[in-house]
């Protein structure tokens, strides 16, 4: 429905659009022949026409960011009182499959949510080599992009995503049901096992897992292979590109012990091949469960379901020295600009929009993640307190998987894991299959 | 009411031997019996070479008629189909406007692909499961509601629901019901059946006859209202007459109904061997191809394989592989029904 009214709407603003952009009286009645505003406005500097852009604008992005998106879009709207932005947002297999068949036949939107590094077919690193996108080094909030994020928004040097966000993945625990058994958030490897133990004992479940969802599976390896393999060794990701590390051959194996050490110690409710995603913020939101190894972008889901309830994120420890623990953090809501926009400043102004700290943190906070440029604006979300503390003491880790060479190495992790708990393969037939996966590059 | 079964030899008293047995019959017989009979008799006229034969071909249409239809079809299906088909023959990944013949090497890999051959072969018990048991089902429901019973009219409807719900939403719908807190396990446990609560999508021997269960749950109906209405164009008098030579309901089905259903059931059992050789909604939606590859079906590994990892030639390749499964299997069966139905008249 809303999608139509704002079509109609696009249809109005698209016919005085043209007039607009040479000066003409946007409110007579002439129509113009033909599409192209592109001639005419491309003498124009972007952003610097401000309140006198009109237009439509198209953009499209993954459904877990719509809410985010659609708060800045209500914010650029105000500003841009002629500008319509008309949204497509899907799941993440649909949308990477939609984007990919757009970006070959022409038809893209203006602006659109790309993965950040590599390792999935709409991912930065894939898309930019084909000409797809447009390089941002020139934009004014260039610069300001975190340098610990470079390795993800750009392609050879050239900078082509926006951050919007900045995400992390540990366990979000539910405050009121760790209170109930008073137990307080592990610090260390133990106190992780300690924790399922007291939880069994309460009757309740320490970490609800949902591995039936195939890309919860990969959670838990991220959380505790941040510490264990990414952590203690900077060059890892150097030297796996290098050919000089393996996932068979480094603490990957101890790190994958360490998942069904926790499988075995009870940690887990029963057959979580079975459980879905949305099943276990379920259990933590209703407090069967005390926690959920998950992203940040599960906190908005729970607070959804449990409106006062409290939800903390905080690091998973793998070792019994919290010093060494690391998280795994990254941008999110990355968003680029369609090489061929058909509104290039429409595309440009949203883009730098969307890069103003008050679009940033609206961004942030409707979505539950951390502004990915920082600025004093921000008002920190407890929930999220640690993660800013790690970001801050630079102890994070990109997502693993955006440094892989490509889709197929997350593919086998997410199926392997699946497989070890079904007792159908062992951790060494996995990490070995990930390495053959590796090993065919891009 | 045993007019019918001596009415061969009641045409040849009746009136002089003719070539068209079905139509000299009706002046010298009461009507409301002789009419019935022509129903039976109509297929044998036109399935072979006939005197009826040299009518139907004078009202026949040029076949330049079709020329429109199959331009249009060849421009919209079967020209973008070859084109398509082409592609299995590069290394295309999706985005890049390069591409490189590869030759046969797709299907090589194909060949040596575990995960290839694991999908063929989820694929084709699915399919062959799911065309026994769906159909199975179906006929019974289809002779339970075939029956005198008074309910029978709501039963029918309530039966055949399923099968008008989009597939993934019912695919949804079974995987809250099969989740191991779900309300099947809740059922058997209530019932004191506890001993049975499986982990039914999470446990990989059970994952795949889950979707199976699934499928016929929602395609069972289908097939009955197919049966129904093969059962409901058998004459009441060959029941009469059959239960008057003194069958019991199992040789009645077996020699009487069975044959006359010959239609019905090449309908259904094509029908859902190909839905069950292209099934790709209900398996996504309830187990993604998990746990691990379990479930994995060739169209299930095509989608990944094209929008998720950019491997246009190679996913083109098992589409090929898995319309050549189709299209032989099909036929196949096909012609086997057929000759069912033949010898069956």
């Amino acid at each position: 429905m809303r999608n139509q009214r704002r079509f109609v709407t696009a249809a109005v603003a698209a016919t005085t659009m043209v007039l607009a952009a040479c000066g003409g009286d946007a409110d007579s009645d002439e129509t113009t022949e033909g599409t192209g505003a592109e001639g005419n406005q491309a003498d124009a500097p972007a952003g610097e026409d401000g309140a006198d852009l009109s237009g439509t604008l198209t953009l499209s992005g993954t459904a877990s960011d719509r809410p985010a998106v659609e708060a800045v879009i209500e914010l650029f709207e105000a500003e841009y009182p002629d500008v319509t932005v008309e949204t497509t947002f899907a799941d993440t297999e649909p949308y990477q499959a939609t984007l990919r068949t757009q970006l070959t036949s022409g038809t893209a939107p203006d602006v659109f949510f790309a993965w950040p590094g590599n390792g999935n077919p709409g991912a930065v690193q894939v898309l930019a080599p084909n000409g797809f996108l447009r390089d941002l080094g020139d934009r004014p909030w260039a610069d300001s992009v975190p340098e610990g994020m470079h390795a993800v928004t750009d392609v050879d040097g050239t900078r082509y995503l926006l951050p919007m966000a900045f995400s992390g993945i540990g366990a979000i625990y539910n405050q009121a049901a760790m209170d109930e058994i008073g137990a307080a958030a592990p610090e260390t490897w133990d106190e992780v096992l300690t924790l399922c133990q007291t939880a069994q004992d309460a009757g309740k479940v320490a970490f609800a897992l949902g591995n039936q969802t195939n890309w919860v599976t990969q959670l838990i390896n991220y959380a505790l292979a941040a510490t264990n393999v990414y952590g203690a060794d900077e060059n890892f990701v150097d030297s796996m590109a290098a050919g000089d590390a393996t996932f068979a051959g480094s603490d990957w194996v101890g790190t994958m012990e360490q998942y069904m050490q926790m499988n075995d110690a009870g940690c887990f409710q029963s057959d979580p091949l079975g459980t879905s995603y949305e099943t276990t913020i379920d259990m933590v939101a209703t407090g069967d469960a005390l926690a959920v190894v998950q992203g940040t972008w599960a906190i908005a889901l729970l607070a959804e379901q449990a409106p006062d309830g409290e939800f903390r994120l905080a690091a998973l420890p793998a070792t019994n020295d919290p010093n060494e623990t690391v998280m795994p953090g990254a941008p999110s809501g990355t968003f680029a600009v369609n090489a061929e926009p058909a509104e290039p400043d429409l595309a440009l102004a949203f883009i730098d929009f969307m890069a103003t700290p008050e679009a940033m943190n609206t961004f942030a906070e409707t979505g539950g993640s951390l502004p990915a440029i920082p600025n004093d604006q921000y008002e920190v979300d407890p929930a999220l307190e640690e993660l800013i503390e790690f970001q801050s003491a630079g102890r994070t880790v990109p997502f693993m998987d955006q440094l892989w060479p490509n889709p197929r190495v997350q593919e086998a992790h997410l199926t392997g894991v699946q497989e070890i708990f079904a007792g159908e393969t062992s951790i060494g037939d996995v990490l070995q299959t990930m390495d053959e996966a590796y090993a065919k590059g891009q | 009411m045993k007019r019918f079964i001596s009415r061969p030899g009641a045409v040849g008293a009746a009136g002089p031997p003719d070539d068209q047995p079905g139509v000299t019959a009706r002046p010298d017989d009461g009507r409301a019996i002789t009419a019935e009979p022509d129903i039976g008799t109509a297929g044998r006229i036109n399935g072979r070479p006939s005197p009826g034969r040299p009518r139907w071909r004078a009202r026949a249409v040029p076949f330049w008629f079709l020329i429109p239809a199959l331009a249009l079809y060849g421009f919209v299906v079967i020209w973008p189909s070859l084109q398509g088909a082409a592609f299995s023959l590069t290394d295309w990944d999706g985005l890049s406007p390069t591409k490189d013949f590869v030759g046969l090497a797709n299907f090589r890999e194909l060949w040596s692909d575990d995960v290839a051959r694991g999908a063929v072969r989820q694929t084709i018990i699915i399919a062959i499961a799911v065309t026994i048991i769906q159909n199975g089902f179906g006929l019974l429901l289809a002779l339970g509601v075939n029956t005198q019973i008074r309910s029978r009219n709501l039963l029918r409807v309530l039966l055949f629901a399923p099968a008008v719900i989009t597939p993934v939403i019912t695919a949804f719908l079974w995987r809250h019901l099969l989740a191991p807190t779900g309300a099947v396990n809740d059922v058997l446990g209530a019932v004191g059946l506890g001993a049975l609560q499986r982990d039914w999508l999470g446990n990989p021997d059970l994952a795949l006859w889950s979707v199976v269960a699934v499928i016929v749950w929602q395609f069972a109906g289908l097939s009955m209202v197919i049966f129904l209405a093969g059962l409901q164009s058998i004459p009441r008098e060959i029941y009469e007459a059959a239960a008057i030579d003194g069958t019991g309901p199992i040789r009645r089905f077996w020699y009487v109904v069975r044959p006359m259903l010959a239609p019905a059931i090449t309908i259904n059992l094509v029908l859902s061997m190909i839905g069950g050789l292209k099934l790709f909604d209900q398996v996504w939606v309830m187990t993604g191809g998990g746990p691990g590859r379990a479930t994995e079906t060739l169209s299930t590994l095509l989608y990944k394989e094209a929008f998720q990892f950019g491997a246009f030639g190679y996913s083109i390749a098992l589409a090929i592989v898995l319309t050549a499964f189709v299209a032989v299997l099909a036929s196949v069966q096909y012609g086997f029904l057929r000759r069912q139905e033949e010898s069956a008249q």
